[in-house]
This record gives C-alpha cells, sequence and structure tokens, in this order.
C-alpha cells in the first residue's frame, strides 16, 4: 500500500505535471438556438416583469428554415408561460468582420402583426440592420423606436 | 451587405488604428464599445490588464512620457507677455523714465543717498555731544544735586512667585 501511494504522490522531474486548471476545451456556444435564453431590451410590460422575475424568455423556434438565429432574425420565445413573438438585435456570437458582437443575446418582442410591444429599444442596435435583409418582417417600426444604434 | 465604414477607429486596449476588417468590436451589457485590434488585445483586456502598466501600448507611452510627445508639447509653449501699465503713484511716462534709467544714475543716486545718511548721522552726533557738553557744563556751574543724568534705576529683583522654573 505504501508503495502505490508512494507512485501516485510522485511529480516526474521532468515533463509535464498533472494539470490542475481543468481548462474547457470546446469552443463558446453561442449560438441562438431552441432553449437558449435571451435577454429582452425594450421597455415592454411583459419583457420587463419577465426580466425581474428572473424568467428570461427561451426560444422556441427560429424562423426562415433554419436552426440557429442571429442578429436581424425572428424567433418564437416562451414568456411567463406566453408564447411571442421575437427579433433578434444582438447576439454574443461575432458576426464578420464589420459588426459588433454583444456581450449578451438581445431580443425585441414583437405581437402578432410583427410590431414591437414596447416603445423603446434600450440596448444599443447595430446599424447593419438598417439594411433590411429579411424577407419575412418588415422592422422598420422596430428601428424607429431604437435609442441608439451602433 | 453593409457598406463599409472608412473610420478608423482606435483600439480600445493597445491604441492602434485599427483599419475596417481588422480585429473585433464588442458591445458590452452597459452600452460600452470595445474595439480589439487583434486577439492579443482582447485577450489582455478580458485578463483585466491595464493597458497602462503594459509597455507596448500607446496609454502606457503616454502616461511614461515615451517619445517626442513631450519635446513637441515643449516647443509649442508660448510666453505670455506682461503688459506694462501706469501705477497709481506713476503716470505712464515717469513709469517709462525710471525704468530706462542708466545703471551709473542709479548708482550716483545711491552714493548720494549714502552721503546724506552719514551727514545726518554726524549731524546728530555733533548734536549729541553738544547737548551732553551743555549739560555738563552747567552740573559743574549749578553744583551737584540739581541737573544730574538720571541715574539708572536697578529694581531689585523680586523673589519669583511660583519657584523656580
Amino acid at each position: 500500500l505504501g508503495a502505490a501511494l508512494r507512485i501516485q504522490a510522485a511529480v516526474p522531474a521532468t515533463g509535464c505535471c498533472v494539470c490542475r486548471n481543468w481548462i474547457s476545451t470546446t469552443p463558446r456556444l453561442d449560438y441562438i438556438q431552441r432553449r437558449t435564453r435571451l435577454r429582452v431590451v425594450d421597455n415592454s410590460e411583459l419583457g420587463r416583469r419577465a426580466m425581474e422575475a428572473g424568467k428570461p424568455p427561451r426560444v422556441m423556434h427560429v424562423y426562415g428554415k433554419k436552426l440557429k438565429a442571429a442578429t436581424g432574425d425572428m424567433v418564437m420565445v416562451a414568456i411567463l408561460g406566453q408564447k411571442r413573438r421575437g427579433f433578434i438585435v444582438g447576439a454574443r456570437r461575432p458576426e464578420g468582420p464589420l459588426r459588433p458582437q454583444f456581450d449578451s443575446n438581445n431580443l425585441v418582442l414583437l405581437n402578432d402583426e410583427g410590431q414591437p410591444l414596447g416603445n423603446r429599444i434600450l440596448a444599443p442596435v447595430p446599424s447593419f440592420l438598417r439594411a433590411n435583409r429579411n424577407p419575412k418582417l418588415d422592422y422598420t417600426k422596430l428601428l424607429a423606436i431604437a435609442t441608439k444604434f451602433v | 451587405q453593409s457598406i463599409s465604414s472608412m473610420k478608423l477607429e482606435l483600439c480600445s486596449f493597445s491604441g492602434f488604428k485599427v483599419y475596417p476588417g481588422r480585429g473585433r468590436w464588442l458591445i458590452r451589457t452597459d452600452g460600452k464599445t470595445f474595439h480589439f485590434l487583434n486577439s492579443k488585445c482582447e485577450r489582455s483586456h478580458f485578463q483585466k490588464k491595464n493597458p497602462r502598466e503594459v509597455s507596448w501600448t500607446v496609454l502606457y507611452r503616454r502616461k511614461h512620457k515615451k517619445g517626442q510627445v513631450e519635446e513637441a508639447a515643449k516647443k509649442k509653449s508660448r510666453k505670455s507677455h506682461k503688459a506694462i501699465r501706469a501705477v497709481a503713484g506713476l503716470s505712464m511716462a515717469d513709469l517709462m523714465a525710471k525704468r530706462n534709467q542708466k545703471p551709473e544714475f542709479r548708482k550716483a543716486q545711491r552714493e548720494q543717498a549714502v552721503r546724506n545718511a552719514k551727514e545726518k548721522a554726524k549731524a546728530k552726533e555733533a548734536e549729541k555731544k553738544a547737548q551732553k557738553q551743555a549739560e555738563a557744563k552747567q552740573a559743574r556751574a549749578g553744583g551737584a544735586g540739581q541737573k544730574q543724568k538720571a541715574a539708572k534705576v536697578v529694581k531689585p529683583s523680586a523673589p519669583r512667585v511660583g519657584g523656580k522654573r
């Protein structure tokens, strides 16, 4: 028993030691997909209640025949027991060279007609959204309630 | 697609110029924007390094005054000219006259002043002497007790109240 313990405890003079800090080797998992929790950044009543209650909306469905949502995509979220549509205005995943990445996945809640529920967006909105590339949604009204463009 | 903006950003960590297409652009939850030139700058930022303590950054060099920023600043410093104005006692002309006095003139003035002072002192002494002599004569003529010089009255030192200090 004593001999076995000694071997286990021995640290070789040269070569690698036992790594004490376990580093994650998977890349950052920052896609927006189903079950992703988002941060509501408009001043809608529903959004505010949900964020204050500590029950952020979860993505249920990504519109547009895709599995991952990015900035500029419409999603269906479950928020405080309701189903609501939402629009992604900021994503953690870095998009491209000239586009900002955010520290949180930001969502603006929409009603069934595609109009924003709140009347102000409190987080900075990337200005590349001004070039509307989403054929299914006209979000000009949404950009109109944005307070700050980046 | 988005329009490429030719605005050159500065890296939030290193202070170098970030050309469009380079680096990363992060917007924090509190709304603060960060531009990073490369992953070196980005990682340094997230490791919470202070760019003012990292010697290759612009902030460090500025803080420690490296390079030619200081020299350029010193060269550009302007001297402020004090305007000469007339004072309450002197008009402008008098002031300028006084200012433009030659050093020899001033020296002569000084010597004159010294001479005057000396003469005054002499006169005073002579006066005193004369007075003394006059008093002495009177004392001799008038007898002992009359006009005596006031004797210095020395008070006997009173015992100190409160004990020895």
